[in-house]
């Protein structure tokens, strides 16, 4: 090991002691730092991490959509998966109807599955809590969690749809009643929205509902895994017929504007963390300059020992190097932790300051989710280490400059 | 001043000049000094406070340079931080022990930055520690030792090397008569054994007389001394 390796690292760890004063408190400052970036950048993209897995698992990973109404669905959906890197597609009907349970009516957005296709494309049984998917027919309805408990219904019970085809026939004098379904399922997401107003049927039922005939509203796609979205929506774009009416979107074209403010939102938080790490390296600055100082003798008897300037400079610059990495491994691990228990942590002091259901209400998740990615786990320790080699670095240069014999005339 | 005639001399400094700037005021400290010295010999050089008795060691060193004259350290003219890790062994009034190392890794420091720390350099370390009587502290720190025992620390440090010059700088000023007495015995001894050329300089006429050669250092002058 060079010899100023070695000094470096019993200057930080001495012998007789666990620690140094210094030492502590240099990897504690940029320990703090790195945590609080990886907890912000972890929370911040767990957010549009668990958006994005919100929107795949409810209308696949690319949405194909019709100007009015898609009427040959059995040749679109060939269309579509020959297209290379489609694994599956299944058509959708969407819209709003009046739910209705006694004299109780709700206004729940809903959607039609062909319960044949739609598990290749959304992994709907994941998220059902009660009853069954294989339920599900034309006579059937799967509700989510919130809209049931708001009618007070369960498995089993039956609620009446009246959709605004069923409007228009009242209008016309026509005698139509309310369709009667079962509820056969429960499902939820972890998206109040989704969770309080949805209602799933098939999209035979749906079509009913909505007099579309064989017509449907779009498609649902899936891509084989790894596949760019951007790119799979722009081949599918290029194959369809400006004529078709159809587009295909990805989620994130689908929701620009929650995603920009989650972005956005996310540059801000992680640009203001960063100056903590910044001030932790002033930080470590100060205190190994104040060494440098302390040890003007010891860096004079270095230079009497044999040492160049350059030896003795690596010295300071590696002792930053080490406080970066330490502080940088420990912040990881605090970071990791307080992210594996985010959601417990978020709700505790939701709990303490009464404001766990405006955060709901704004974010819609009702658990706090935390996604943090390789490269940004890697940028944050490049920056944290870098900065506090750098703190290292301005000390080292100010030993460098000292000569061994002023500093061991130095008092 | 003539050249001491002694053969092959380890150093030998001839005509050097040095002096230093004090704002307007340019104070010469050493004029024409010449000096030799050959393996196993010691010399004392004595001088009043501020005669540049350290000025003149810091020159032998090479940790600074003369303004005129030659210094020639074992036929090298420039004494670089490699060849004065390796040749010159150091010994300060101040000890100047490294406080985060105990005493066996503060004598080992000077093999590494010299870059021969191996198996021989450890057990010769361990082996100096017991002829300065400090083999049961080899494992304390600077700050659980007294004067006398850092002062020997530091000496065994700057033999660790086997250098071929050794410069002590006044290294029983910390200490008290009975404690400096056991410094130099030891310093003399081990220089004595290892055929190590010795330079002491110190205010201590008694430690000066035991050198076999002796100088002093009056107004930037180096002569013999009686």
């Amino acid at each position: 090991m060079p010899w100023y390796l070695y000094l470096a690292l019993k200057q930080l760890f001495p012998t007789g002691k666990r620690l140094t004063f210094f030492t502590a408190i240099s990897v504690l400052g940029v320990a703090a730092g790195v945590w609080l970036l990886v907890v912000v950048t972890g929370v911040m993209g767990g957010f549009g991490h668990k958006y994005r897995g919100l929107i795949v698992d409810t209308q696949g990973d690319i949405q194909v959509r019709a100007r009015g109404l898609s009427r040959q669905p059995a040749e679109v959906m060939k269309h579509l998966e020959a297209i290379p890197g489609v694994v599956a597609t299944s058509p959708s009907a969407e819209g709003i109807v009046m739910l209705r349970v006694g004299n109780k009516p709700t206004f729940p957005g809903i959607q039609g599955v062909d319960i044949r296709r739609v598990e290749n494309v959304i992994p709907l049984r994941r998220h059902i809590i009660a009853g069954s998917l294989d339920d599900l027919d034309d006579d059937t309805v799967i509700l989510s969690r919130g809209l049931a408990a708001s009618l007070g219904v369960w498995i089993g019970s039956n609620v009446e749809v009246i959709s605004p085809a069923t409007l228009e026939k009242w209008q016309r004098d026509e005698i139509m009643l309310p369709t009667e379904l079962t509820v056969v399922g429960i499902f939820e997401i972890g998206h109040q929205q989704l969770d309080g107003s949805v209602a799933i049927v098939t999209l035979r039922r749906m079509q009913d509902l909505y007099d579309l005939g064989e017509a449907v509203h779009g498609y649902n796609v899936k891509l084989a895994p790894g596949e760019d979205v951007v790119e799979a929506a722009q081949r599918i774009n290029a194959t369809l017929p400006a004529t078709s009416g159809l587009y295909a979107s990805t989620w994130m074209e689908a929701h620009p504007g929650f995603l920009f403010a989650l972005q956005m939102e996310k540059i801000m938080v992680t640009l203001m963390v960063s100056f903590v790490v910044l001030i932790a390296m002033f930080l470590v600055t100060a205190l190994l300059l104040i060494a440098v100082v302390r040890k003007t003798r010891e860096i004079g008897l270095l230079g009497a020992l044999g040492a160049s300037a350059w030896q003795t400079a690596a010295g300071f610059c590696l002792q930053g190097f080490i406080v970066g990495t330490l502080g940088t491994l420990a912040g990881l691990a605090a970071g990791f932790l307080t992210l594996a228990n985010i959601d417990s942590i978020f709700r505790a002091l939701g709990s303490i300051t009464g404001s766990w259901e405006e955060m709901v209400a704004i974010y819609q998740f009702t658990q706090v989710p935390a996604h943090i990615t390789a490269g940004e786990i890697a940028g944050i320790a490049g920056y944290a280490i870098s900065m506090a080699t750098l703190a290292g670095f301005i000390a080292a240069w100010r030993a460098a400059k000292l000569k061994p014999v002023e500093a061991l005339r130095s008092e | 001043m003539k050249l001491n005639e002694i053969n092959e001399p380890i150093l030998r400094v001839e005509g050097v000049r040095k002096s230093f700037t004090s704002g307007d005021r340019k104070i010469e400290v050493l004029r024409d000094v010449a000096f030799a010295i050959s393996a196993g010999e010691s010399a004392s050089i004595r001088g009043e406070s501020g005669s540049g008795k350290s000025t003149l060691l810091n020159l032998f060193a090479g940790l600074d340079a003369p303004d005129a004259g030659r210094i020639e350290l074992e036929g090298r003219t420039r004494i670089d931080a490699a060849a004065r890790g390796r040749l010159i062994g150091i010994v300060f009034q101040s000890f100047y022990l490294i406080p985060e190392l105990n005493a066996y890794e503060n004598v080992l420091m000077a093999a590494r930055v010299a870059g021969v720390l191996n198996a021989e350099t450890r057990q010769r370390a361990t082996e100096l520690l017991r002829r300065v009587g400090l083999a049961d502290r080899a494992h304390h720190v600077p700050a659980q030792l007294s004067g006398g025992e850092r002062q020997r620390v530091a000496v065994a440090r700057a033999l660790i090397n086997s250098p071929r010059l050794l410069l002590a700088d006044e290294p029983t000023g910390n200490l008290d008569e009975k404690t400096g007495d056991g410094v130099i015995d030891v310093l003399l001894g081990l220089c004595d054994e290892t055929k190590t050329a010795l330079v002491l300089v110190t205010h201590n006429a008694a430690h000066a007389s035991r050198c076999a050669r002796k100088f002093l250092l009056h107004e930037g002058v180096l002569s013999p001394a009686s």
